[in-house]
Order: C-alpha cells, then structure tokens, then sequence
C-alpha cells in the first residue's frame, strides 16, 4: 500500500512536468505561427492601405480631370461662339460691303433711261428740254426712297460720298464724266421700284420735257466702286 | 514501477493537447515552473543514485520549488526588477550540478560493475 501510494505520487510529479514540458512546447510552436500570422497580417494590412491611398489619389485626380475636362469644355462653347458671332459679323460686313458699295452686286431691278426730248419747239429755250443733274438726283433719290438696295449711273456705282454735278454739256458723277442718256440702274424689288417711279417723279420729269424710259430686269449686275475708282485713276 | 511513466506519458499528451492561450506576460512563470519540475526531477534521480532518498522531501521539493521560483518572480514583476533570472539562474546550475553527479555516479556504478566482472 504504502509503495503504490508513494508511486502514485511520483506518476504525479511526472505528469505534471510532462504537462509543462508538452504545454511550453506546444505554447512556443502556436507562438510561432502565430507570429507569422500577425506578420501576414501586417503585411496585408500595409498593402490594404496602400490600395486605399491608391484608391484616394485616384479619385483626387479624377476629380482634378473633371475640372480641368469643365474648363476645356467652356473654352471650346467659347470658341464656338466667338466664331458663330465672328461668322455673323462677316456677313454684316458683306452686306454693308454691298450697301457702301466694295463689292460687285447682281440682282433683281429696273434701269431708267433719261434722254433729251428728241422734240424742240422753236423758240423755246433748249435748256428746258435737257436732262439736269437734279432730274438724276430726283430719280436716285426716289429710288433709294423706295428701298433700292444699289443704284448706278451708266454702270457708276453711287454711293453715300458720291457727287453729281453739272459741267455745262455733260453731267459729272463723282469725278466721271457722262453725256446724255442717262441710265439709271437700281436693284430691290422691281415693281415696287418701278411703280413708286411712275407714281410721281415720271410724270414730273415728262412735263419738264425729258424722254424717260423704264425698265424692269431680272438680272442686273453692278461692278464695285474701288474698280471704277481704279478705272477713274487710269482715265 | 510502469506508472509513473505512464503519468509522465499522460501529462504529455494532456499539455500538447490543452489550447489554453496564457498572456505572453505569464510565460517566465511557465519556463520557471518547467526549470523547477527538471530541478527537482534531477534532484531525486541523484538523492536515488545516492542512496539518500526521501520521498517525503522530494514531493515536498517539487511543490515548494514550483510556488517559490513563481512568487520570487512575481514578486520581480511588482518590483520591476527581473527576478526572476536569479531562480533561472539558481535552477539552472543546480540542473547541471545534479546531472553531473548523476553521470559520475552512473560511470563509478559502471566502471565497479566491469571490475566486479
């Protein structure tokens, strides 16, 4: 009894320093990978972080790309409507170019033809049966009162500077000289030009004893004014 | 005889099987305990060898070395000195001094036993 007692106590012991001995082993071993596992953690938890800073200056820059994209896009509506207005202003030019008269115009009109009466009675005086500049005068103003768009004299264009003086037998236009007849072209609306003509001025005209014929054409064409200053220059 | 290697066999599978996590600040009290365990262990090995020995002191040993070497350092841990490396210290030249009379004694036992021959 007394033996097995004493063995009981020496299992005892000797399983309570196998337990230390197993469990410190055991311990150091779960130690171990636990280390590694906190090492992959860390690792994992610096890359996360790295992807998340990647993430955030992604979306930095994307956002920096969208302002800078808003401000192409606003310079690019600008330039757009800088050349649409750009594009209207040209064509104001062109059409007050027409008007003041640079450039070469053809349209729709009526010619008006006025020439000495072909008839004097004998002891009138002459000079009541010619054409005057203030009958030429009449005639472009009423014309341009009725909405002519150009008008010419001889193929003259007149313009809002142009003169037309009388120089004894001969009528000058800006410096160029023309004898009768006169022709009177003026472009717009040929019916309109040419009734507000026959409404007054015409009838006027045949009472100061000069022929006037009018025209109506399709296509009238007018050469510019720098052309025939040119022409002025070589004459 | 067979059972106390059959305690020892028992204790080693119970503490590789237990999952018990300690606080990494308690394993200087575990590599304390296991240091007296050997201590102790290789204490009465050589008391045997000796012929001095007393089962009364050797389970009372093993106890009382076990609680000292961890109230020695707990007391370190209070105090913030290391105290613990002085029963590190203490067990472990005592470990090498018992295994070194345990191998002289194995060798004399020996060498008797060849001239007996």
């Amino acid at each position: 009894m007394k033996a097995s007692g004493k063995y009981l106590f020496y299992s005892f012991i000797l399983l309570i320093t196998g337990f230390f001995l197993s469990f410190s082993y055991q311990l150091a071993k779960t130690e171990k990978t636990s280390n590694r596992i906190s090492e992959e953690w860390k690792k994992e938890d610096s890359l996360r972080s790295q992807i998340l800073d990647v993430q955030k200056t992604n979306k930095q820059l994307s956002n920096e790309l969208k302002v800078i994209q808003q401000k192409v896009q606003d310079k690019e509506e600008n330039v757009a409507n800088e050349e649409k207005n750009s594009a209207g202003l040209v064509k104001e030019l062109k059409q007050l170019r027409m008007i003041v008269g640079e450039v070469k115009v053809k349209g729709e009109g009526i010619e008006v033809t006025l020439s000495d009466s072909s008839y004097i009675p004998d002891g009138e005086n002459p000079n009541n049966y010619i054409v005057h500049e203030e009958h030429i005068r009449e005639v472009i103003n009423e014309l341009l009162v009725s909405g002519a768009e150009a008008v010419a004299v001889n193929g003259q264009r007149i313009n809002h500077n142009s003169y037309i003086s009388c120089i004894g037998p001969v009528v000058s236009v800006d410096g160029n000289q023309y004898p009768a007849p006169f022709v009177i072209s003026a472009i717009g609306n040929k019916d309109t030009l040419e009734k507000s003509l026959n409404l007054y001025i015409a009838n006027v005209l045949a009472s100061e004893g000069i022929d006037v014929s009018i025209s109506k054409k399709d296509e009238i064409r007018m050469e510019p004014l720098l052309a025939e200053k040119e022409n002025e220059i070589e004459g | 005889m067979w059972l106390p290697v059959f305690g020892l066999i028992i204790g080693l599978v119970l503490g590789y099987l237990t999952d018990i996590r300690i606080p990494p600040d308690y394993t200087n009290y575990l590599s304390i305990a296991v240091l007296a365990a050997l201590d102790t262990l290789f204490g009465g090995m050589r008391a045997h060898l000796q012929g001095t020995f007393e089962d009364k002191v050797f389970i009372t040993g093993f106890f009382f070395n076990i609680l000292l070497a961890g109230g020695l350092s707990f007391l370190g841990v209070q105090l913030g000195i290391d105290l613990y490396l002085a029963a590190i210290f203490a067990f472990g030249v005592r470990l090498f001094n018992n295994i070194a009379v345990i191998r002289r004694l194995v060798m004399d036992k020996w060498t008797n036993a060849r001239k007996n021959q």
